[in-house]
């Protein structure tokens, strides 16, 4: 199975001199398709470097982020945001929903970016499977907390990307939610050949993952 | 498009308060540009029908028709089509017992020269002391076959005819013939070429010699701005309007840039999902498009309006060609203003939205 990203012995400085701080040390990394994967490790621990590197929001100081093989680092500005359009959705911690949006209309936001007409049935599709057809045509601040991250995977799925990146995504929810939406990650992980990241410092989560890194003062290590 | 548009379909209230803002400033620029028009017109709308291109004053008057001081003789130092003479009184037309009174702007030139205007009713002038009066002062009571006096003077004309309304320096005019007029004037020579008048008016006009006595050439453009008042007048207005411009930028720009530091959080979740500045830009320009449009539109139909339900004494003339340019100033600005936030957008760091 080749890996769908990658990151190889990725180093991360910031600051000069002896006030350098480093969050990342000779971090290797990887996650194949219908694999979820969790980074588990305290805050200030370097799992918001990780992402955003993996990302390519950030580049590494040294070391390699291969994302279907291709080398982030190298690429433009303007290349990484389609990338980031195109292969990686995203779930952060508390909502990345667009406020003034109704449900629908963030999935319709992707085509219209995409220039390509709404694509209604893998919306209602997708929305069915996470629970969320009878919201369908609400806004964000309408929707309980569990809802939004059903809708911010819902969102992070619509566009078919390589990768899906969730940052905390249970952060803002209760118990029983947290594990409900860590349980629809796995499914759609596996259901539909996805490979999904996610970073959590919360232990009880990872019962459902294939693979737990976990990362410590900028070290990372696969359990 | 699709997010600006969404966006303000949700936030009606806030891009409402905005668009009402723009629709202030474009209803304030539509009625300075329409006052401005109406007391240009109301300056200039007789010099407008004699559709003539050249001016002869003399040269030792302040480019001032009221003061230059010719002769009729003076008219063999100018070459050109139909060379006319110009006398003009501003005076007091009254009715017998002051029935009537209005200030009127009182134009002389020979009885068939091409700025006499054509007549509506009545017939043309054919003899001495006759006066034709413009169609407000038919309006007003005066009637055609009545005898009227001219300022302070015992001496009375006969209205003979009217004419489409024109006004001169404000007030309405008349026309009479240079005899008339020198006569109410009370000047010591009523006929012949040694009558004074105030000056030539022609079309394609030049001196026919290289001396050519104390004549003056103004084109008419010059002799309207000259026009005592005119330009102030019109320069006070128009800057007016253009600092209307400029505030329309800054209050779109202040606005759109307030908002965006607003929506920072959002625009970097934006970004982190790859939309970049490129949309986020598009999607502020089609809002201040879309609320000066909104703005200007509205502007339009109230001033349009306005203009129906203004009394007859305020001068107010709508130019369309004026105030779609005016249009398009506004749009510009609240487009330029809008971009005025581009590099706040671009430099909103699509990382802050992760950890």
């Amino acid at each position: 199975m080749t890996a769908v990203l990658a990151l190889q012995q990725i180093n991360k400085q910031f600051g000069h001199g002896h006030t350098a701080v480093t969050a990342l040390k000779d971090a290797n990394f990887e996650v194949s398709a219908g694999q979820f994967v969790a980074i588990i490790g305290p805050s200030g621990s370097g799992k918001s470097t990780f992402l955003t590197i993996a990302a390519g929001l950030q580049t590494p100081t040294s070391g390699q982020v291969l994302l279907n093989g291709t080398e982030l680092a190298t690429q433009s500005e303007k290349a990484r945001l389609a990338y980031r359009f195109n292969e990686i959705g995203f779930i952060l911690q508390s909502s990345n929903l667009i406020p003034f949006l109704t449900v629908t209309e963030q999935l319709k936001l992707v085509d219209k970016m995409s220039k390509r007409p709404f694509q209604k049935e893998r919306a209602q599709t997708l929305l069915h499977e996470l629970a969320l057809s009878e919201v369908a045509t609400a806004y964000p601040n309408e929707l309980s907390g569990g809802e939004r991250q059903r809708v911010a995977i819902v969102r992070a799925l619509y566009n078919d990307p390589s990768v899906i990146l969730a940052d905390e995504p249970t952060a803002s929810l209760d118990t029983p939610r947290s594990i409900d939406v860590v349980n629809r990650l796995a499914k759609e992980a596996h259901q539909h050949n996805k490979a999904i990241v996610m970073v959590t410092h919360d232990q009880r989560l990872i019962g459902n993952c294939d693979v737990v890194y976990k990362i410590e003062d900028g070290v990372m290590t696969k359990q | 498009m699709y997010l600006g548009l969404k966006e303000m379909r949700h936030e009606k209230l806030r891009y409402s308060l905005l668009s009402g803002v723009l629709l202030l400033i474009a209803l304030v620029v539509f009625m300075l540009a329409g006052l401005a028009n109406g007391l240009s017109n109301g300056n200039r709308e007789a010099i407008d029908n004699w559709q003539a291109t050249d001016v002869y004053l003399n040269q030792n008057t302040n480019e001032t028709l009221s003061a230059s001081q010719l002769k009729l003789a003076d008219q063999k130092y100018i070459k050109g089509d139909q060379v006319t003479p110009l006398a003009t009184l501003s005076g007091t037309l009254r009715t017998d017992k002051n029935r009537h009174k209005t200030t009127i702007s009182a134009l002389a030139t020979s009885r068939n020269s091409f700025i006499m205007p054509k007549v509506n009713s009545g017939h043309r002038i054919n003899g001495r002391n006759q006066l034709l009066i413009s169609d407000s002062l038919k309006a007003e009571g005066y009637k055609l076959g009545q005898n009227v006096r001219l300022g302070t003077t015992k001496r009375t004309v006969k209205i003979v005819g009217t004419y489409t309304s024109s006004t001169y320096m404000i007030s309405p005019t008349i026309y009479t013939d240079i005899a008339t007029l020198n006569r109410l004037k009370d000047m010591p020579v009523t006929s012949g070429n040694q009558q004074t008048i105030n000056g030539f008016v022609t079309k394609n006009g030049r001196f026919s010699h290289s001396s050519h006595g104390s004549l003056q050439h103004l084109t008419m453009t010059t002799f309207i701005n000259k026009l005592p008042g005119y330009s102030a007048e019109q320069l006070t207005l128009d800057t007016m309007i253009y600092f209307l411009f400029a505030i329309a930028l800054a209050i779109i720009g202040i606005f759109m840039f307030v908002l965006t530091l607003q929506k920072q959080a959002l625009f970097g979740v934006l970004k982190v999902q790859g939309i970049g500045t490129k949309h986020i830009l598009a999607a502020l320009l089609t809002q201040s498009v879309a609320m000066s449009v909104i703005g200007i539109v509205i502007g339009l139909g109230i001033t349009v309006g306005l203009a129906q339900i203004m009394p007859a004494g305020l001068p107010f003339v709508i130019n369309w060609g004026q105030f779609g340019l005016y249009s398009l100033a506004l749009l510009a600005a609240a487009v330029i203003g809008a971009l005025l936030s581009w590099r706040t957008v671009a430099n909103i760091d699509p990382a802050v939205a992760i950890g």
